[in-house]
C-alpha cells in the first residue's frame, strides 16, 4: 500500500492577498477594495492506494465526519462497444446487473434488503464507462458490500428483469419526441458523429427486441473483470481495515481476460448544413449549432476552457439573454472528452418568432470572438473566476478520491487538474484569440432547429438549403 | 458488525430490529451538529443561523425569503419569481455607471409604459398612438442601457470564486444561494446587504421577456408542465397554491416595475428573511458582520400569512390535458401543512407506498404488473407551508393506460388502509430518513438550505433533528389512521394527459 500526500503548495494560487487595508467595523460598498485574509489551507486527505492480487485497484480516503460510507467501482466498458444491431445492449446490461438478481438472491430480495438497510446500490453503463456504486450507513456497509460483491461477481440477469428493462426502453422510445430540447440534442449528436456512429446512434424498438439474455451474459463476461476495474471508497472507516474488507468481499472476484478494444474513433467531415425538424405543437424553437469539439488531453484545453467561459457567459448569455431577452436557456461551449472528441455547440430555446434572429446573433458572436482579442476585463473575470473557485474542487473528500479514480480510469495523469490550473494562470488574450481561430468554424457549422416553421420570423432557407429531418419513430415489428 | 448474509425473511426482520437500535452513531452525530448550530437575530428581525464546518476553506450562503407564489394575488401571479430574477440586476451601486442619471430614465420608461398599457387596453386603441409610444419606449430603453453594467452582480460574485450562484422560487419561498471561498465572508455581506437595501429593478421589461421564455420552455412546450398547471388549478379552488410559480402569461405581460417595488417592500423586509451560513466561518464573526451590514436595513412588520384557506372538497375532481404525448397520471389528496402532527406519518406513508424499488407501488405497477415504468408517492406538493397535496405520479408503460395505473394504485391504497404496514417497512422508513438527513448534511449548500427550511417552515432549526425522533416514534397504527383519514375519494383530484391522435 502506498500513500499520496497532497501538495499544499499547489494551492497557493487561490490565495488572493490583501491589496488595501479596510477598517474592521465600517461597512464597505460592494465595489470597494476588499482585504481578504489568508484562506485556511486545504488539508489534503491521505489517499491510500492498493491493488488486490486479482488486479482490482483501490483508492481509499477516510472521512470521519459522518457515519456513512460510499464506494464506487468503475469498469472499462461502454455503450460504444455494443454492436449497432443491438443498441441498448450495454444499457440493459448495466441496469439488469443491479436488478436481475445473483446466484444466491433474487432481484426482489436485494431490493428489499437494501431498502431495509437504507443502503443503495446503483449500476449503469454509459458511453465510455460502466459503474457500480454503494451508499450506506457505516453500520450497515458490510452487508451492502456483501450484496455488491455478489452483484458484480455472480449476476444472473433474470429474464423477467431483462424484460422489465426492455419495457423501460420501449416506453422511452415511445415518449422520445415530446420535448424539443431532448429531440435537438439527440438529433444533433447524429449530425456530428453520424447516425450509425457509437456516439450518435440511439435505441429503436428493433434494436431493443434483438437483445437476448445470452448477449447480456456475453457483454458482461467481456468486460467485468477485477483487472479491468477501479474502486474508490470514502467515508467512516480505517483504511487498513477497509482494504481487508474489500479483499474479503471482492478478492474472490476472479481475474479474467477483458477485451482491450480501443474506443471507437470519430471521423468528422467539416460541412455547413441547415437542418429542420417540424414540431407544429410548440411555441418555441430549440436551436443547436456547432461542429466537432476536441479532447481534454489537447495542450490547448486550458486556453479553450477560458475561451468557453467568455463565449458562453460574456458573449452568448449577456447578449442573447440579457440584452435581447430572447431566451431563458442559452449557451456556447467547446466540449472536450476524455477518450473521444466532444461537441462544440451553441444553443438556445426561443419563441418561434425569434428563431432566425437568434441564430444570426449566435453566428455573429462566434465570428466576433475570432476577429479580435477579448477584453482585458473579460479575460480577468474568466481567469479569476476559475482560479478563485478552484478551492471547490476540494470541498469534500469524496470529490478528491472520485477525481483520482476517474483520472486513473481514463489514463490521465493523477495531477491533471493541477496541470490545467497552472496553465490557466498563464492564458493571455492572444491565446484566447489563437484557440478561437483554430478551433471554431462558424462557416462550417451544422445548424439544427426543432420548432413550428409557420411562426418563424424568417424562413430557415435564408440560412441555406434546408435538410428536413424525419423523426418518426419506426414502429415495432 | 460482522459480515452478514441474509437469506430468509427472519433475517430481514432482524435487520429491521437492528435498524432501530443500531443508529447510535447517527444519533450522536445529530446531537453534536444540533449543539454546534448558533443563531443570532438582528434588531430589525433578520435571523442568522451558522454551522461551522472547518473541513475545507469554503462556505455556502442561503437567504430564505418567506414569500413565494402563494403570497400572490390575481394580476400579479409570477411576481415572486420575477423578484428572484431582478435580484441579479444590481443596486444603486452594482450594475450602473451613474445611478442618478439612470434612475430618471427608468422613471420615464415606467411612465411611457403606463401610457402604452392604457392605450392598448382601450376598446379601440389608436394604432398611431400605440406606435408612437412603442417607439418612445424603445428609445428610452436604449438610453437606459447606456448606464447599465451588464450582469455586474454575476461578474463580481463569480470573479471572487462563487461556485454556486443561483436562486429558486417555489410556492412557499424565494431563495438566494452563493458558495464562496470562506475568506470572502465580508464581501458576501456587502453584496447581499446591498442587494436587499438598495435594489434597482433595471432592465425590467427585457427580463420579463426572459421569464416568458422560461414559461414557454418549462411549461408550455412540456405536456407534463401543462398537466401540473391545470392539476393545481383544479385541486386548489381557493388557496393560491392554485397557480404555478411561473405565473400566468397575461400577468407576466402586464406586471410593472412599480408592482415589483410594492411587492418587494411588503415581503422582502428583514423580518421575513432568514440566512444560513455553513462552512469555514466563525459564528461570532458572522454575527458581528451581520450587525454591521444588515442592521442598516430598516425594520418592517412581518407580513400577514395567506388568509384564504382551501375549503373541504365536495367530491372527486378530474382534469385532462390533451397533447401529442403518451399517457401520464397524477392523483392528489389534500393533507395538512408540514407542522401538523400527522405530517411525519404521511411522510412514512409516502415512503412505504411510493419511494424506492421495494416500495409497494414500484413492486406492483412496475415489477409485477409491468403497466408502468415509474410510480411514486410523496407529500408536500406543491409546497408545505400551507395544507397541500399527497400526490401519486405514474408513467404508463408503452401500450398501457393511465386507467390501469390508477386502478393498481387504488388497490394499494385500499390495502394499506386495511392492513397495517409491516415492522420491516416501518424500520425501512425510519432508517432511510436518517440516511437521507446524513447525506444532505454532508454538503454545505444542502445543509444551509435545510437549516433555513426547518427554521421557517417547521418552526425552528432544531425540528430538523426532532423529526428523526418523531419518525422513530411512529407506529403502524399511525400510518393506517392517516391513510384512512386522508386517502379518500372525495378528497382527491385526478389529472391525466390524454394522447392526441
Amino acid at each position: 500500500m502506498k500513500t499520496h500526500k497532497g501538495t499544499k503548495a499547489a494551492l497557493v494560487g487561490i490565495l488572493i492577498l490583501a491589496l488595501t487595508a479596510g477598517t474592521a467595523y465600517a461597512q464597505k460598498s460592494p465595489k470597494d477594495k476588499f482585504t481578504f485574509g489568508l484562506l485556511n489551507p486545504i488539508v489534503m486527505p491521505e489517499v491510500e492506494e492498493a491493488e488486490l492480487p486479482n488486479g482490482l485497484k483501490l483508492f481509499l480516503v477516510e472521512d470521519h465526519e459522518f457515519p456513512t460510507i460510499n464506494l464506487w467501482i468503475l469498469v472499462r466498458a461502454g455503450t460504444a462497444f455494443e454492436p449497432s444491431s443491438k443498441v441498448g445492449l450495454a444499457s440493459i446490461t448495466g441496469s439488469v446487473l443491479r436488478t436481475g438478481g445473483t446466484k444466491s438472491k433474487s432481484g426482489d430480495q436485494i431490493d428489499k434488503e437494501l431498502d431495509t438497510l437504507a443502503a443503495s446500490i446503483a449500476s449503469g453503463i454509459s458511453t465510455n464507462l460502466a459503474y457500480l456504486s454503494v451508499s450506506a450507513l457505516q453500520e450497515s456497509f458490510d452487508q451492502a458490500l456483501g450484496i455488491l460483491s455478489d452483484i458484480v461477481r455472480e449476476p444472473v440477469f433474470a429474464e423477467d428483469r431483462i424484460e422489465l428493462a426492455r419495457i423501460q426502453h420501449r416506453t422511452s422510445i415511445s415518449r422520445r419526441n415530446e420535448d424539443i430540447s431532448g429531440i435537438a440534442s439527440r438529433e444533433f449528436a447524429k449530425l456530428i458523429y453520424g447516425k450509425d456512429s457509437p456516439y450518435g446512434r440511439h435505441t429503436e424498438y428493433r434494436s431493443i427486441d434483438a437483445v437476448t439474455r445470452q448477449d447480456i451474459l456475453d457483454f458482461y463476461s467481456r468486460y467485468f473483470h477485477p483487472n479491468n476495474a477501479w474502486v474508490a471508497v470514502c467515508g467512516d472507516f480505517k483504511s487498513k481495515e477497509m482494504v481487508e474488507k474489500i479483499a474479503a468481499a471482492l478478492g474472490k472476484w476472479e481475474r479474467g481476460t477483458p477485451s482491450a478494444d480501443p474506443w471507437p474513433k470519430v471521423d468528422y467531415q467539416e460541412k455547413y448544413t441547415v437542418n429542420f425538424i417540424d414540431k407544429p405543437d410548440v411555441n418555441q424553437s430549440s436551436i443547436m449549432l456547432g461542429h466537432i469539439g476536441g479532447m481534454m488531453s489537447n495542450p490547448d484545453y486550458p486556453a479553450l476552457t477560458i475561451m468557453n467561459q467568455i463565449l458562453s457567459f460574456e458573449r452568448m448569455f449577456k447578449r442573447i439573454r440579457t440584452d435581447e431577452g430572447l431566451a431563458y436557456s442559452v449557451w456556447g461551449s467547446y466540449g472536450a472528452g476524455y477518450v473521444y472528441p466532444g461537441v462544440f455547440s451553441c444553443g438556445a430555446q426561443t419563441k418561434s418568432q425569434s428563431t432566425v434572429y437568434a441564430i444570426e446573433i449566435m453566428l455573429k458572436e462566434l465570428k466576433r470572438i475570432m476577429e479580435q482579442e477579448v477584453g482585458d476585463d473579460e479575460l480577468a473575470r474568466a481567469k479569476d473566476g476559475y482560479l478563485n473557485s478552484y478551492v471547490f474542487n476540494f470541498e469534500t473528500k469524496s470529490q478528491i478520491v472520485d477525481r483520482m479514480v476517474s483520472y486513473a480510469y481514463y489514463g490521465y495523469p493523477i495531477d491533471f487538474m493541477e496541470q490545467i490550473k497552472s496553465k490557466v494562470e498563464k492564458v493571455t488574450r492572444a491565446d484566447v484569440l489563437r484557440v478561437a481561430r483554430m478551433y471554431l468554424k462558424p462557416d462550417k457549422v451544422q445548424i439544427l432547429v426543432v420548432g413550428k416553421k409557420e411562426d418563424f420570423d424568417k424562413p430557415l432557407s435564408t440560412l441555406g438549403d434546408v435538410n428536413i429531418m424525419d423523426i418518426t419513430i419506426p414502429p415495432r415489428q | 458488525m460482522a459480515h452478514r448474509k441474509f437469506c430468509c425473511p427472519g433475517a430481514l426482520l432482524l435487520a429491521a430490529v437492528l435498524a432501530l437500535f443500531c443508529s447510535s452513531a447517527s444519533s450522536q452525530t445529530f446531537e453534536a451538529v444540533r449543539k454546534q448550530v448558533q443563531t443570532h437575530v438582528l434588531p430589525n428581525g433578520m435571523k442568522f443561523i451558522v454551522l461551522e464546518r472547518h473541513g475545507a476553506p469554503v462556505a455556502s450562503f442561503h437567504v430564505y425569503a418567506d414569500v413565494g407564489s402563494a403570497n400572490e394575488s390575481y394580476g400579479i401571479t409570477g411576481i415572486s419569481h420575477i423578484l428572484e430574477h431582478m435580484a441579479f440586476k444590481g443596486s444603486k451601486v452594482v450594475g450602473t455607471k451613474d445611478y442618478a442619471a439612470e434612475s430618471k430614465i427608468l422613471e420615464q420608461i415606467d411612465s411611457v409604459y403606463a401610457s402604452l398599457r392604457n392605450e392598448e387596453s382601450k376598446p379601440e386603441p389608436d394604432p398611431a398612438k400605440v406606435a408612437e409610444l412603442r417607439k418612445q419606449f424603445a428609445g428610452l430603453e436604449k438610453q437606459a442601457k447606456e448606464y447599465v453594467v451588464n450582469n455586474e452582480y454575476f461578474d463580481l460574485m463569480m470573479r471572487e470564486g462563487d461556485n454556486g450562484i443561483n436562486a429558486y422560487t417555489s410556492s412557499d419561498a424565494t431563495q438566494y444561494i452563493n458558495s464562496l471561498p470562506s475568506n470572502r465572508l465580508e464581501f458576501w455581506m456587502a453584496m447581499t446587504s446591498d442587494r436587499f437595501l438598495n435594489p434597482v429593478f433595471r432592465e425590467f421589461y427585457k427580463e420579463r421577456d426572459v421569464i416568458m421564455e422560461e414559461r414557454r420552455m418549462g411549461l408550455e412546450t412540456q405536456p407534463t408542465g401543462k398537466l401540473v398547471e391545470d392539476f393545481l388549478a383544479v385541486a386548489f379552488k381557493a388557496h393560491p397554491y392554485h397557480h404555478e410559480v411561473i405565473g400566468h402569461m397575461s400577468d407576466l405581460q402586464s406586471i410593472t416595475r412599480r408592482d415589483v417595488e410594492t411587492y418587494f417592500a411588503k415581503f422582502y423586509g428583514p423580518s421575513n428573511l432568514t440566512v444560513a451560513i455553513v462552512g469555514d466561518v466563525r459564528a461570532d464573526e458572522v454575527f458581528r458582520l451581520a450587525e454591521t451590514y444588515f442592521s442598516r436595513i430598516p425594520g418592517s412588520p412581518k407580513p400577514e400569512p395567506v388568509r384564504t384557506q382551501e375549503p373541504e372538497q365536495w367530491g372527486e375532481r378530474r382534469v385532462a390535458v390533451s397533447a401529442k404525448a403518451q399517457p401520464y397520471l397524477v392523483m392528489g389528496y389534500h393533507v395538512p401543512d408540514a407542522r401538523h402532527k400527522d405530517s411525519r406519518a404521511l411522510d412514512g406513508l409516502a415512503n412505504i407506498l411510493g419511494q424506492g424499488r421495494s416500495s409497494r407501488l414500484f413492486s406492483s405497477l412496475v415489477k409485477d404488473k409491468k403497466i408502468a415504468i415509474s410510480a411514486s408517492a410523496s407529500s408536500g406538493f406543491p409546497g408545505d407551508k400551507y395544507p397541500n397535496l399527497f400526490v401519486f405520479f405514474a408513467v404508463a408503460a408503452a401500450g398501457k393506460t393511465s386507467a390501469e395505473c390508477q386502478s393498481a394504485i387504488e388497490d394499494e391504497i385500499e390495502r394499506i388502509k386495511k392492513e397495517s404496514v409491516s415492522p420491516d417497512e416501518l424500520a425501512k422508513f425510519q432508517r432511510r430518513s436518517i440516511k437521507n438527513l446524513l447525506d444532505q448534511m454532508a454538503n454545505n449548500a444542502s445543509m444551509a438550505a435545510l437549516l433555513t427550511y426547518s427554521d421557517v417552515i417547521l418552526g425552528g432549526y432544531g425540528k430538523l433533528f426532532d423529526q428523526i425522533d418523531q419518525i422513530k416514534a411512529l407506529t403502524a397504527d399511525d400510518l393506517k389512521r392517516v391513510a384512512n383519514q386522508y386517502l379518500v375519494k372525495n378528497n382527491r383530484t385526478i389529472g391525466e394527459i390524454i394522447p392526441e391522435e
